[in-house]
C-alpha cells in the first residue's frame, strides 16, 4: 500500500505553535521505511497520526488514493508495534495475538492458523499460553511483532520497537525485522532515533527535526550527500566535523585561519557563487588522510585516544584549542601528546552556506 | 584466620547491620508497644465472643469466671428480635450500593484518567472538596430530596434514599482512587486495543477493567461494608424497625431498656462479620493480585 502525506500539519490542543507542519512524503509500497530525528522533533507524533490515534490538523493522508484523515483506526489496516509493547497483561501470548481478530468476529479456524503461522515464523510456539509477565523481554519484543503480524495489515507501524531490549538482542532483532519485511513485503514505517536502525534497516530514511523533514532518500545518501548541516552532524557515528570559514580566491579559509582547504576541480564551480561568503565545511573522521603528504595538511596534537579495536579515534587540538575528531585503523600507532600533520581527502568533502545550512557540492 | 561474620558456625544473612545493645532495647519496646495495641484490639473481641456464647450472661454483660457453653443469644436473637430482616435490608443496600457504585465509578474513573475535557480539573476539585463535609450534615437536604422524589415516584423508600447517599458518597471518593491506578496503567494499552478494533467502552471493558481488577475489588469490598459500619443514617432516615439495618437495629437491644440484652448484641455483633468476611475471602485473589505487572516493559 502506497503512504502518502500530503502537506500535514498538527497542532496540539493548548499549544500555541505547530508541532509538526507542510510534511509532504511518498512511502511506496513495500517500502520500509524509517523516521529518523532526534526527541521531541514530532516523528512519534506523525506516526500516531498515520496510525490515526491522533487527528490530523491540516493536509492530507492518503493510503493508495484513499483519503484516511477521519477514517477510525480499526478501519485503517493498520498494525502498529508499540515502545514499551503494549501487551494485553491479563491474556495469554495466545489471546494477545487472536485479539485483533477475534474483535473482528473471525472464525476460530482462521483465527487459530493465522497465530499459528506468526509464531511459527518468530519461533514463539512454545509459550503460546504464558502471560506477558512470565516472559522475556525478547520474548515479548516477538510476541508484539507477532500481534501486528496476525492482521496481515496493508501498513505496518512501528515505535521504536528495539529500544528496550539490550544492545546483542537488538542487533539481531535487527536483522529478523529485515528478513520478516523481506518475507511480507508489508509497507513498514518504522520510528527510531538510532541512526544505526536507520542506516542498516531502511529503504527510505526520513530525517527529521523541529517539525520538519530535514532529508528523505537512501541510507547511502544520507551518509554520503548529506543535505544540511544538521543531517551531516545527525547521521555517522563518530560526528561529522565542520569548521566555519570563508572563502577566498576559490580556497577555503577557516575563521581561525589555521585549516586551509583547496577543492577539488567540480567543487571549485560550484563554490564561484560564494566567493567571500560564510561557508562551512564537512568532514567525516575517517576521511583525514594520515601518514604522509596530502597538499593540505593541518597539524594537531593529539588529545585523547579512544581505542574501539577496529579503529582508533584521536580527539586531537590545532593550535587555537578548536577540537577536531579523526578516525583511523585500530593497528596505527598513535599516543596523546603528539603532534602529527593530517591530510583530507579531497572528494568527500562536505561543503555548507553557514547560513542556511544547505549542502553546497 | 577466624571470620568475625562467622558466629556459631551461623552464617549472618541479613542484610542490616547486626544490633547493638541499644537497639535490642529498641527493638523490645517496640514489640511491647504492638503487643499493647494487639490487647488492646483482641481483648474487647474476644469478651464479645465469649459472652455471645455464655449462658450465664442475662441482660447486662458480668465480666467474671462464670462460663457454660450456649447459644441461647443466638436463639434469642432470632425468635425475639427482627434480625434476619436487618440482616436481609442491610444486604441489600449493601450490594445494592457496592454494584451501583462500581459501575458508576468505572465510568467516571476512565473518563477522568483517559479523557481531556472542559472543567475537568475543576470538577475534579469540587469532588475532593466535598470529600470534606460529613455526610450527616447534609441530613435536612436529604428529608426533603425523599420527600420530593417519594411524592412523584411512590416506591422509592427510604431505604433507596440511603443506597444514593452512600452510592454519592462512594462514588466521589473512588472515582479519585479508580483514576489514580488506571493513571498507572499504560495509555498505550488503549492504543493497542483501539488499533485491534475497540470501542472507547470496549477498550474498558476487555483491557482497562480485567487489569484494575484489585482495585474494583477494594472498591467492592469498601462499598460492602459502608452500610454494615454506619449507624446515624440509618437511624435517623429509617423510621420502621422493619427497615432497619444491623447496627440501626443492634444498636435497639443496648439503648432501649425495653429490649436491652448486651449478651444478644454481642451474638448480633459477632454474626455481622460473616458477610464481610465471606466477601473478603472471595475477592481475597483480587486484592493481592499484581496483574498489571508485565503488560510493558518495567
Amino acid at each position: 500500500m502506497k503512504v502518502t502525506l500530503k502537506d500535514i500539519g498538527k497542532k496540539y490542543e493548548g499549544r500555541e505553535e505547530f508541532t509538526l507542519r507542510n510534511i509532504n512524503l511518498e512511502i511506496e509500497n513495500q517500502d520500509f521505511c524509517v523516521i529518523l530525528g532526534p526527541s521531541g522533533c514530532g516523528k512519534t507524533t506523525l506516526l500516531r497520526m498515520i496510525a490515526g490515534l491522533n487527528s490530523i490538523t491540516e493536509g492530507d493522508l492518503l493510503f493508495g488514493d484513499k483519503r484516511m484523515n477521519k477514517v477510525p483506526s480499526k478501519d485503517r489496516d493498520i498494525a502498529m508495534v508499540f515502545q514499551s509493547y503494549a501487551l494485553y497483561p491479563h491474556m495469554t501470548v495466545y489471546d494477545n495475538m487472536a485479539f485483533s481478530l477475534s474483535m473482528r468476529k473471525e472464525r476460530k479456524k482462521i483465527i487459530h492458523d493465522r497465530v499459528m503461522e506468526a509464531a511459527e515464523l518468530l519461533q514463539i510456539k512454545d509459550y503460546l499460553y504464558s502471560k506477558p509477565s512470565d516472559i522475556s523481554g525478547g520474548q515479548r519484543q516477538r510476541v508484539a511483532l507477532g500481534r501486528a503480524m496476525v492482521r496481515k495489515p496493508a501498513v505496518f507501524l512501528m515505535d521504536e520497537p528495539l529500544s528496550n531490549l539490550d544492545a546483542k538482542l537488538r542487533e539481531h532483532m535487527r536483522v529478523e525485522l529485515v528478513r520478516l519485511h523481506k518475507q511480507l513485503g508489508t509497507t513498514s514505517i518504522y520510528v527510531t532515533h538510532d541512526q544505526t536502525e536507520a542506516m542498516t534497516m531502511a529503504t527510505k530514511i526520513v530525517l527529521m527535526n523541529d517539525g520538519k523533514i530535514q532529508q528523505a532518500g537512501v541510507p547511502d545518501e544520507f551518509y554520503n550527500k548529506p543535505a544540511n548541516i544538521f543531517v551531516a552532524k545527525f547521521i555517522g557515528s563518530p560526528t561529522m566535523n565542520i569548521i566555519e570559514g570563508t572563502i577566498k580566491k576559490g580556497k577555503f579559509i577557516s575563521d581561525d585561519e589555521l585549516v586551509v582547504i583547496t577543492p577539488s576541480v567540480s567543487d571549485t564551480e560550484k563554490l564561484l557563487a560564494y566567493e567571500n561568503k560564510k561557508v562551512s565545511v564537512g568532514i567525516r573522521p575517517e576521511r583525514f588522510e594520515s601518514g604522509g603528504e596530502f597538499g593540505d595538511t593541518i597539524s594537531a596534537k593529539i588529545d585523547v585516544v579512544e581505542m574501539l579495536g577496529k579503529e582508533k579515534i584521536l580527539h586531537v587540538k590545532l593550535d587555537n584549542g578548536r577540537e577536531l575528531t579523526i578516525s583511523t585503523p585500530g593497528h596505527y600507532t598513535y599516543n596523546e601528546n603528539e603532534v602529527h600533520s593530517f591530510g583530507f581527502d579531497i572528494e568527500s568533502i562536505h561543503f555548507f552556506d553557514t547560513e542556511s545550512g544547505n549542502r553546497i557540492n | 584466620m577466624k571470620n568475625p561474620f562467622k558466629k556459631k558456625n551461623k552464617l549472618y544473612l541479613s542484610d542490616k547491620q547486626p544490633l547493638t545493645p541499644l537497639g535490642v532495647v529498641g527493638l523490645g519496646l517496640t514489640y511491647l508497644v504492638l503487643a499493647i495495641w494487639v490487647i488492646a484490639i483482641l481483648w474487647p473481641l474476644a469478651q464479645m465472643i465469649i459472652s455471645a456464647f455464655n449462658g450465664k450472661q442475662e441482660q447486662y454483660i458480668m465480666l467474671n469466671d462464670n462460663f457454660e457453653f450456649s447459644m441461647e443469644h443466638f436463639k434469642y436473637l432470632f425468635s425475639e428480635t427482627l434480625y434476619l430482616t436487618w440482616v436481609k435490608n442491610t444486604l441489600f443496600i449493601s450490594i445494592t450500593t457496592a454494584i451501583f457504585t462500581l459501575i458508576m465509578v468505572s465510568f467516571t474513573g476512565f473518563a477522568y484518567s483517559r479523557y481531556r475535557f472542559k472543567g475537568r480539573k475543576a470538577s475534579l476539585m469540587a469532588i475532593m472538596l466535598i470529600q470534606t463535609i460529613p455526610t450527616f450534615a447534609g441530613i435536612t437536604a436529604y428529608f426533603t430530596m425523599h420527600s420530593i422524589i417519594s411524592s412523584i415516584a411512590p416506591w422509592f423508600t427510604r431505604q433507596l434514599m440511603l443506597i444514593l447517599i452512600y452510592s454519592g458518597g462512594g462514588i466521589a471518593g473512588n472515582t479519585f482512587i479508580l483514576k489514580g491506578y488506571i493513571d498507572s496503567i499504560s495509555s498505550e494499552l488503549d492504543d493497542a486495543a483501539r488499533i485491534d478494533g475497540c470501542s472507547s467502552m470496549q477498550v474498558y471493558r476487555l483491557i482497562i477493567m480485567p487489569i484494575a481488577r484489585p482495585m474494583l475489588a477494594i472498591i467492592a469490598l469498601w462499598s460492602f461494608i459502608g452500610p454494615f459500619m454506619d449507624y446515624l443514617l440509618p437511624r435517623v432516615l429509617l423510621t420502621n424497625p422493619k427497615s432497619y439495618t444491623l447496627a440501626a437495629g443492634l444498636f435497639t437491644l443496648i439503648s432501649d431498656f425495653r429490649t436491652l440484652n448486651q449478651p444478644a448484641f454481642a451474638a448480633g455483633g459477632l454474626l455481622t462479620a460473616v458477610p464481610i468476611v465471606t466477601l473478603f475471602i472471595v475477592l481475597q485473589k483480587q486484592l493481592v493480585s499484581g496483574l498489571a505487572s508485565g503488560s510493558v516493559k518495567g
